[in-house]
């Protein structure tokens, strides 16, 4: 049972990573790869201040969202001045940054060695320490992070990020603005994956670069790119099944060595069978 | 009469090619005034700078004695002054009514903070917003398409869209680029009718258009631009039957 509480934390962790990529990938347009670098971020700082002691969890995961919020908006803000495909080598150089200081900076990070020993999520100072604890923890963030994600969809600030991906100049000639609305945006995304990142550190106990690495940031694309872009269930979706593939590979008889190796395949296989055949997702629309 | 739209001395180079040579000219309120050039006279190009979408190296332009020099898109919109594209672009994967409503001046629930904190106020305002796109759809005869996606509309329903998008700003004066061009003969009578009752509702017209009938008909006043520059200004049948501006127009260079 444990086991598989253990996939609906995590899924319902990378769901929060999913809307938040989706949000800005899929809605806006603003092509991130560097989901994971916001996503660790938040997971070294609620692992920091808990580590320490100096704050709880609900004020650490507040300021690790906070944090996340300034950071997703200061790397989205290339997006601005840099048009469509030249904004995804900025952010593949941000991704490439953020990974040589989760790596490098073994003060704040623990480096390549990770950091042990975070302790779980308390709640009113008492720690929630049981796995179905957690779960009705991340239960719940996922619950109002796909509200918040569904009230945006529908209302007007929603259509006219959809559009903001569309022409930004036609935005701009309907007089509406452009800027706001994108640094709106990132704010958002960067809040999600904030939370994801305090959720993971505190559930996990034990974190380290190789979860907030491209590799990550491209897994996050290939769920919303799976599950389908700009639709709820396709953000909760996307997660939920790629998160279920290497659970079903350990049924599979792959040696351990070979088994991140074979997810990898399975995910890239995944990513171009999807652009080529299937654009919209499984339920969403295209990219 | 005093200058409604006034645009002096406008120069824009694209590089070394200069699209825009000392531009002028002036525009009174309503009526239909026609920019009409051939392929490349800037026709766009000082559509562009008008609208704010491209500063010009030098002159500028006035709106109801204001200077708009400067001012972003947007706040040239709120000033009064709306534009369509030559190339339309519709947001395609929205519906019609969506295109209609997201060009209403209307700002509720257009931030995180209203569509998150106040659902209700903000789906109540965006019914009403969506009785008001209706309306404008309805306008130019679109109204039974509208939560059709834009994609699957032909292509003179899109021309019509554009025009109800630039309706649905408000503005007061509209700078339409080749709205009729590529129409077949009903669909062209159409937007002929529309912009004339635009012209009765007492909007101002900027039109680009290229068919000297259309021309002929809709317009009060006609605008050649030829190289940038504002070679002639006058009623329709002067510009249309001067031999030197016909040769300028068919025969290709001066
Ligand atoms: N963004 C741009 N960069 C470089 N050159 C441009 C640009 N936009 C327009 N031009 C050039 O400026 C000149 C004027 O272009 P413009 O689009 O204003 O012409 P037009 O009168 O609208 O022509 P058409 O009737 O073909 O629409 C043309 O020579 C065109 O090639
Ligand atoms: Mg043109």
């Amino acid at each position: 049972m444990d086991y598989f509480y253990s996939y609906l934390i995590l899924a319902e962790i990378y769901t929060l990573l999913g809307l938040s990529t989706n949000l800005l990938v899929g809605v806006v347009g603003i092509f991130s790869v560097s989901q994971a670098a916001v996503f660790g971020v938040g997971a070294y700082i609620v692992g920091d201040f808990l580590l320490a002691g100096t704050l709880s969890f609900l004020p650490a995961l507040a300021v690790a969202a906070l944090a996340c919020i300034l950071l997703n908006v200061l790397i989205s803000l290339p997006s601005l001045r840099v048009a469509g495909d030249y904004f995804v080598v900025t952010s593949f150089g941000i991704q490439l940054l953020a990974t040589a200081t989760f790596t490098n900076w073994t003060a704040g990070t623990g480096g390549a060695n990770g950091m042990p020993g975070v302790p779980p999520p308390d709640l009113l100072g008492l720690p929630i320490e049981s796995t179905r604890g957690i779960l009705a923890v991340t239960t719940v963030a996922t619950l109002v992070a796909c509200l918040a994600f569904w009230l945006i969809l529908r209302a007007p600030f929603g259509r006219l990020l959809k559009a903001i991906r569309e022409d930004e100049s036609a935005v701009a000639a309907a007089g509406k603005g452009v800027l706001s609305a994108k640094v709106s945006a990132a704010a958002l995304a960067g809040a999600f994956a904030g939370v994801a990142g305090g959720l993971y550190a505190t559930y996990l106990s034990f974190i380290d670069p190789s979860s907030f690495d491209l590799d990550a940031s491209i897994l996050l694309l290939t769920m919303v790119v799976v599950g389908g872009a700009r639709t709820l269930a396709g953000s909760i979706f996307g997660p939920f099944l790629l998160l279920a593939l290497p659970q079903v590979l350990t049924f599979v008889a792959i040696p351990t060595t070979y088994a991140a190796t074979a997810r990898q395949l399975v995910y890239g296989a995944l990513l171009i069978a999807f652009a080529l055949f299937r654009p919209q997702g499984l339920l969403g629309e295209r990219l | 009469m005093t200058a409604y739209l006034e645009v002096c001395g406008v120069t824009h180079n694209f590089g070394g090619l200069q699209a825009l040579n000392d531009c002028a000219f002036a525009i009174s309120q309503g009526g239909i005034t026609c920019l009409v050039g051939p392929n490349g006279a800037g026709k766009t190009t000082i559509f562009n700078v008008i609208t704010g979408f491209l500063r010009p190296d030098t002159g500028r332009v006035g709106f109801r004695g204001r200077t708009l020099s400067g001012l972003a898109p947007q706040a040239i919109v709120h000033a009064g002054i709306a534009r369509s594209f030559q190339n339309l672009r519709l947001f395609t994967d929205l519906t019609a009514c969506d295109n209609v409503m997201l060009a209403l001046p209307d700002r509720a629930g257009e931030t995180p903070f209203g569509a998150l904190f106040r659902p209700f106020a903000t789906a109540r305002s965006d019914r009403r917003r969506r009785a008001d796109a209706l309306e404008r759809l309805d306008h130019v005869g679109l109204a039974a398409r509208a939560d059709e996606r834009v994609r699957n509309l032909s292509y003179g329903e899109q021309k019509l869209l554009t025009i109800a998008r630039l309706l649905a700003t408000g503005a007061e004066l509209l700078l339409l680029d080749e709205p009729a061009s590529g129409l077949a003969a009903g669909a062209l009578d159409q937007v002929m009718v529309l912009l004339r009752r635009l012209r009765g509702e007492g909007k101002t017209l900027l039109v680009v258009e290229h068919n000297t009938r259309v021309v002929q008909q809709i317009a009060d006043e006609v605008l050649f631009l030829h190289q940038g520059h504002l070679l002639a200004q006058g009623p329709p049948a002067r510009i249309i039957a001067d031999p030197a501006l016909a040769e300028i127009y068919f025969g290709g260079a001066l």
